[in-house]
């Protein structure tokens, strides 16, 4: 497939605005100008695109909400807090292809007449923040932002705003307290971002690769796009796979890739043929599936019916040498860690499923102890406020389902017999 | 009409609700945490949860909206077991240190655990540490019992408006602390005391001196501080005071307290309270019987009357006083002595910008409700910090900001600085001219009404540029136009007056130039108040010229009605005012003061003159709790009961009469008995019972307390004209006088500071209080001290021409250029002992503002 989001990225000199524009950059927009905003959400419909921060919500479907409502000015609203650990696909975008961002937001802010967006770049991001704020300066020189966009009357403006470094702010609400200057915590919904987000404003929240779709997407037409990858839940979709393979990294492939291809053929295959042992599919939150499981298509309609779920795209492969009670207590340590105790199970809930899992995994686990994690995490998952706390409910309750033997071994060797 | 189901049961409803709101209406309980109806929803807790069918998940009953035919499910074992696990995940870093928490018996987690909760705990590890701070006066935090509920955050933001708190880290580390860290940086409300549903945030005052269940009585009672007269109910054990907290759906405060209606209770038991009537012989107290002393003061006031007439003798009155003490005391002065000498200390400015703006609008203008203030769509603010001098008032304006008025300020006022779209701060000695053009500016933009012809004749010929009086006033036009942008514009708008207005150089043309703004934009006013019952001492006739009922006493019919309920003629020249007492009894005029719950030698300005001024009566008698600066002069003391101690009824600056009740018991007598004993001593046929029987009088002779009793006070909605009639306007000459041009480059002035935390004898008197704030301190602007080469923390010698002070130095931003604050607070430290005054000649109100100090540094 030809590349689409990671068109380019080889050329060292990606992110200036000239060698984007050589590269065909920038033609979307004046095109989508061209169009009635009603056209370009059309479009959008047509092209099936689905968003690409984790739930697969269909675009089209929040554009229409957020220009239903009556209030001005809306705002666009890039997610670019890309924390879940595994994943690292919006990065090659924000630091290799800024523009093809700059062009998919400008694009969308006139679908949605929104005059304002702003990146909500991750904090530990700060290359991307310099590698943002440049191109942006040069998209206002050339006029593709500013109060006269393409020289038709069209105005957005955008800019960087750099989190402070807490996952809960990929939350979208709470990425909207963080804008605001507010703790980032996640606010009571509804009322939805898209009637009552940044500013009391409606506001759009997407994700950087989801915007960075665009461009292409109005390049070639709806009908085009839905073609490429799965027909739910069609279009190019950037995997980033870590951990125990051969060739770790991120690789745009079409939407529905078969797991086990991403392993085998494109990755190359577990390091050192070795044994695989586990993969999370798509970041920590989403759950953990055991080698014979893995000849599922990954996109957001087929995963679910596979025991797990789209995701990032965050391909986390073990093999037999890991530990799984050791990632599931380090994965409990970052939700612990990223809590951000606004509610009750996911603030004290994280911490107790860790202190448990961290005593198991020491050898000083007691019986029971499993039915407990159970329990608790039981007692966390569809209670808490946000998916903060069913994502670490879940991990949980995934690694006991597919791994139990392991944890009893724990807790009956009283030591870790598989990492030593 | 939207139709609910909830356990199968079919509810009604007229409005849009949450489903715990709807829940509730029908009688089904729902157990919350962070949920308070005061505060806006968060939804963290998680024990609302419930079953909507349709819904995916479960969701919380407190933030859920409930649509048409939304079926609920509030009891099934699901919803049990959601309950059982959020009180689990409560517990487990929870100290359960019930056995010496104050909180144990009214604790909401110790309920809700032992109605929903687990008998046991699954938790093994350790928990959670973190060590009690006591780095606060009043407050103790116990961050170990948190909950993270946020309810004193969002107290602290949402109604407050204090924003002194936050949740500090995240996740299991939560935990609430002031920004500042360590100390609270805070106005000291409590509310947030009030709101904890754990023992977090608790009040020092009563640490682990009693528990809930022992607290024997419960008195509804008012606030014994300022106007606002905020309901509160005080809690006894022992017949000690443990404890004052609000209520919620109370009329004027809902549910909120200051920090001095919360912390300030502590004088009613203080060890320096009076216990026995002292008499003076040969210039040292001798404790004496009641019957004693009430013979003695019989004996020489029939003396003095008899001698030089009743005009020699003069009574002030108190506003810390109830009703009834207030009317057998003029009534006493008027009937049994024969004077009409009695005044107090609203006449230092309540009452004469009462009697100024009712003149002009009507009387009963300036009765305007409290919490209306929210509503308006502009408030301007002028002489004054509403927040500290009336704090619940204040969060009234700070509500109206918050639901989007406009907050207009003239001067910088503290509390509303981060509430104002923009302040106008002029320059020294112009804010007439302020005043001035902002008047002119919305004549321009809005024309004369024409409805009031005098009004309009004393204004018409003031037309003063923008360009002009930003120059003079040294603010910038852009200010000036937003000011008058936003003021123009608004359609319900308040304007809120404080003392410093009456107070100031030309106070009367000050207050005509506000009075005339306020109908140009057609407002309604409120005149700040600083005392309980100043409102309520005006109604009952404790001024020279006026009778009960606001009922001027020049007017023959008026009398003649009050000789026939009194059975008594009455002297029909008016009497003299606080300030002409004053003078009356340097010169030797007047031969006898009764001072009643007053302190006249402390609040009133040029103290040692007030103080020579009584040394020079032959007779004084004080009536007052404790040994005050004026007690300690009298010829006689008599001790009097306290607030708490007795029964009767406040009448607040909104007019709404409310009952004062006894809470704890003491040996004495109210101070209307007081009076009533030397009545009757002097031969008086004057008699009550009770309270209740004073204010049947007041209800048969004062036609705006016409038929008012008791009961219909009880239920709180007895607001002014109560159920009698209002005077009929009548707008007399509007007289005025212009304050002079003050030339005021390189001057030093000295100014009242009114702090938020004292009133005077009654707070410093309370230890909480004290504790919050100390001692007294003058504070200066950075301006200023870099002009007088001083530093914050030096100890500076202020003098004025009539003495001087040594003081701490603050220095700080709020304070104007080329004044020094200073309170009039703290014993031997008050900024009247180096204040002169003259007094207005319309108001009659002391005129302050022109006080020159020098100062100079004596060591740091």
């Amino acid at each position: 497939m030809e590349k689409i989001l990671l068109k380019n990225i080889e050329n060292p000199n990606s992110t200036d605005i000239n060698e984007y524009i050589k590269a065909g950059g920038y033609t979307s927009l004046p095109k989508a100008i061209g169009m009635v905003p009603k056209d370009v959400t059309e479009e959008v419909k047509k092209a099936g695109l689905r968003g690409r921060g984790g739930a697969g919500f269909p675009v089209a479907m929040k554009w229409t909400f957020a220009s239903a409502d009556p209030k001005f000015p809306k705002y666009l609203l890039c997610n670019a807090d890309e924390g879940e650990p595994g994943t690292f696909k919006d990065r090659p975008i924000l630091e290799k292809n800024p523009h093809l961002l700059i062009e998919g937001m400008a694009i969308s802010g006139h679908a949605l007449s929104a005059e304002y967006g702003y990146i909500y770049l991750r904090g530990e991001y700060p290359a991307a923040k310099h590698i943002l704020e440049k191109a942006i300066s040069q998209a206002y020189d050339k006029g593709f932002l500013g109060d006269n966009i393409a020289g038709k009357g069209v105005k957005f403006h955008l800019a960087v705003h750099q989190g402070a470094g807490a996952y809960i702010c990929g939350e979208e609400t709470a990425l909207i307290e963080s804008l605001e200057g507010d703790k980032g915590q996640p606010r009571i919904k509804p009322p939805f971002p898209v009637n009552v987000g940044v500013f009391a404003k409606p506001t759009v929240v997407n994700n950087v690769e989801t915007l960075s779709n665009l461009p292409y997407l109005i390049a070639v037409g709806g009908e085009a796009y839905s073609k490429i990858g799965s027909p739910d839940c069609p279009g190019p979709k950037i995997y980033c796979v870590s951990g125990h393979v051969e060739k770790p990294g991120v690789y745009e492939l079409p939407m529905g890739t078969i797991l086990r291809d991403i392993i085998y053929t494109h990755c190359g295959g577990i390091k050192g043929g070795r044994k695989l042992k586990a993969v999370i599919p798509g970041g920590i939150s989403t759950p953990v599936l055991p080698p014979d499981k893995i000849d599922c298509p990954m996109d957001f309609v087929n995963m679910p019916k596979h025991g797990s779920m789209l995701g990032s795209g965050a391909v986390i492969v073990m093999d037999e040498t890991v530990c799984l009670v050791k990632v599931c207590y380090r994965a409990l340590r970052f939700f612990e860690h990223e809590s951000c105790g606004k509610c009750t199970p996911c603030r004290e809930g994280t911490g107790w499923l860790r202190k448990i899992l961290g005593r198991i995994e020491k050898g000083e686990g007691m019986d029971g102890d499993i039915d407990l994690l159970l329990s608790i995490s039981g007692n966390m998952l569809g209670k808490t406020f946000c998916p903060l706390g069913d994502g670490a409910a879940s991990v949980v309750q995934n690694f006991i389902k597919h791994f139990r033997p392991e944890f009893e071994d724990h807790i009956r060797s009283k030591t870790c017999t598989v990492a030593g | 009409m939207i139709k609910v189901t909830i356990n199968g049961k079919e509810i009604n409803l007229e409005k849009a609700m949450t489903v715990l709101e709807a829940a509730r209406s029908a009688g089904i309980k729902i157990p919350t945490l962070c949920y308070h109806e005061q505060l806006e929803k968060y939804g963290g807790c998680r024990l609302c949860l419930v079953e909507v069918e349709r819904m995916p998940r479960l969701q919380t009953a407190c933030t859920l909206m409930v649509t048409d035919g939304m079926v609920v499910r509030t009891e099934t074992e699901a919803i049990a077991n959601v309950r059982r696990s959020v009180l689990e995940f409560l517990l487990i870093n929870h100290p359960l240190d019930c056995p010496y928490c104050d909180k144990a018996g009214e604790c909401e987690l110790q309920d809700l655990v032992e109605k929903y909760g687990p008998a046991t705990s699954r938790f093994k590890e350790s928990k959670r540490k973190v060590t009690e701070s006591l780095e606060d006066p009043v407050l103790v935090r116990n961050m170990e019992r948190c909950i993270v509920c946020t309810r004193c955050v969002r107290m602290c933001e949402g109604v407050q408006g204090a924003a002194a708190i936050a949740v500090i880290d995240r996740g299991g580390h939560s935990h609430i602390e002031p920004f500042s860290g360590g100390k609270f940086d805070c106005e000291y409300c409590g509310n947030c005391v009030s709101v904890c549903p754990v023992g977090a945030i608790m009040s020092r005052l009563h640490r682990h001196s009693y528990r809930p269940w022992q607290l024997v009585s419960e008195t509804e009672t008012i606030c014994p501080y300022c106007g606002v007269g905020c309901t509160l109910v005080v809690q006894v054990r022992d017949d000690v005071i443990k404890r004052v907290v609000p209520r919620i759906g109370t009329a004027v405060n809902n549910g909120l307290l200051c920090s001095r209606g919360r912390f300030g209770y502590e004088f009613v038991g203080h060890k320096d309270r009076l216990t026995a009537p002292l008499i003076k012989k040969d210039g040292v107290f001798e404790e004496a019987t009641w019957e004693e002393a009430i013979r003695l003061i019989a004996r020489r006031l029939g003396e003095i009357k008899d001698t030089f007439g009743g005009s020699s003798i003069a009574g002030i009155a108190s506003p810390r006083c109830t009703n009834e003490d207030n009317y057998v005391f003029q009534k006493f002065m008027r009937v049994t002595l024969g004077s009409n000498n009695i005044d107090s200390t609203a006449r230092t400015g309540y009452a004469g910008a009462q009697a100024f703006i009712e003149n002009i609008f009507g009387q009963g203008a300036t009765a305007n409700l409290i919490p209306g203030l929210s509503n308006s769509d502009a408030v301007v603010v002028a002489g004054g910090d509403p927040t500290a001098m009336n704090p619940i008032l204040g969060l009234q304006i700070r509500a109206c900001a918050r639901k989007g008025g406009n907050i207009l300020t003239i001067g910088h006022i503290k509390g509303l600085r981060h509430y104002t779209p923009v302040e106008l701060r002029p320059s020294l000695f112009s804010e007439d001219i302020l005043l001035e053009g902002i008047l002119s500016a919305l004549k321009d933009k809005k024309g004369l009404p024409g409805s009031n012809q005098i009004l309009e004749g004393k204004i018409k010929d003031i037309n003063l540029s923008s360009a002009e009086v930003t120059r003079v006033c040294g603010i910038s036009e852009k200010d000036f136009a937003l000011f008058i942008d936003k003021l123009s514009g608004a359609s319900n708008a308040a304007v809120v007056i404080g003392k410093e207005v009456v107070q100031s150089s030309g106070g009367s043309y000050r207050l005509l130039l506000l009075a005339a703004i306020t109908y140009l934009i057609n407002g309604r006013v409120y005149l700040l108040s600083e005392r309980a019952n100043e409102q309520g001492l005006l109604d009952m006739g404790c001024a020279p010229d006026l009778l009960p009922g606001y009922r001027p006493l020049g007017y023959a019919e008026f009398r003649k009605k009050y000789e026939i309920a009194w059975k008594s003629p009455l002297p029909e020249q008016p009497g003299l005012t606080i300030f002409e007492m004053i003078e009356a009894a340097k010169s030797g005029l007047l031969k006898a003061m009764y001072i009643m719950g007053e302190n006249p030698v402390f609040n009133m300005p040029n103290s040692k003159e007030v103080e020579a001024a009584l040394k020079k009566v032959d007779f004084l008698i004080v009536q007052d709790i404790f040994l005050t600066e004026s007690a300690r002069l009298a010829d006689v003391v008599l001790p009097a009961l306290s607030w708490s101690e007795k029964n009767g009824t406040y009448t607040n600056m909104e007019r709404r009469i409310q009952r004062l009740r006894k809470a704890v018991t003491r040996e004495g007598m109210e101070d209307w008995r007081i009076v009533l004993e030397i009545a009757r001593n002097m031969g008086s046929k004057m008699n009550y019972e009770d309270s209740e029987n004073v204010f049947f009088e007041i209800s048969r002779v004062s036609p705006l307390h016409r038929d008012l009793g008791y009961e219909e006070i009880e239920k709180g909605t007895a607001i002014y004209p109560y159920k009698g009639e209002p005077l009929r306007s009548l707008t007399e000459e509007i007289r005025t006088e212009k304050g002079g041009s003050i030339e005021s480059a390189g001057k030093l002035y000295l100014r009242l500071e009114r702090p938020l935390f004292h009133s005077g004898t009654l707070s410093r008197k309370s230890q909480a209080l004290v504790n919050i704030y100390a001692g007294a301190v003058a504070r200066i602007s950075p301006g200023t001290a870099g002009r007088l080469s001083l530093k914050d923390g030096d100890i500076i010698r202020i003098s004025s021409g009539i003495g001087s002070l040594d003081l701490p130095l603050a220095v700080e931003k709020a304070v104007e250029d080329s004044v020094l604050m200073l309170t009039n607070n703290f014993e031997g430290r008050g900024a009247f002992s180096l204040m002169e005054y003259s007094i207005d000649p319309v108001t009659k109100a002391p005129v302050i503002d022109g006080n020159v100090v020098t100062v100079e540094k004596v060591g740091r």
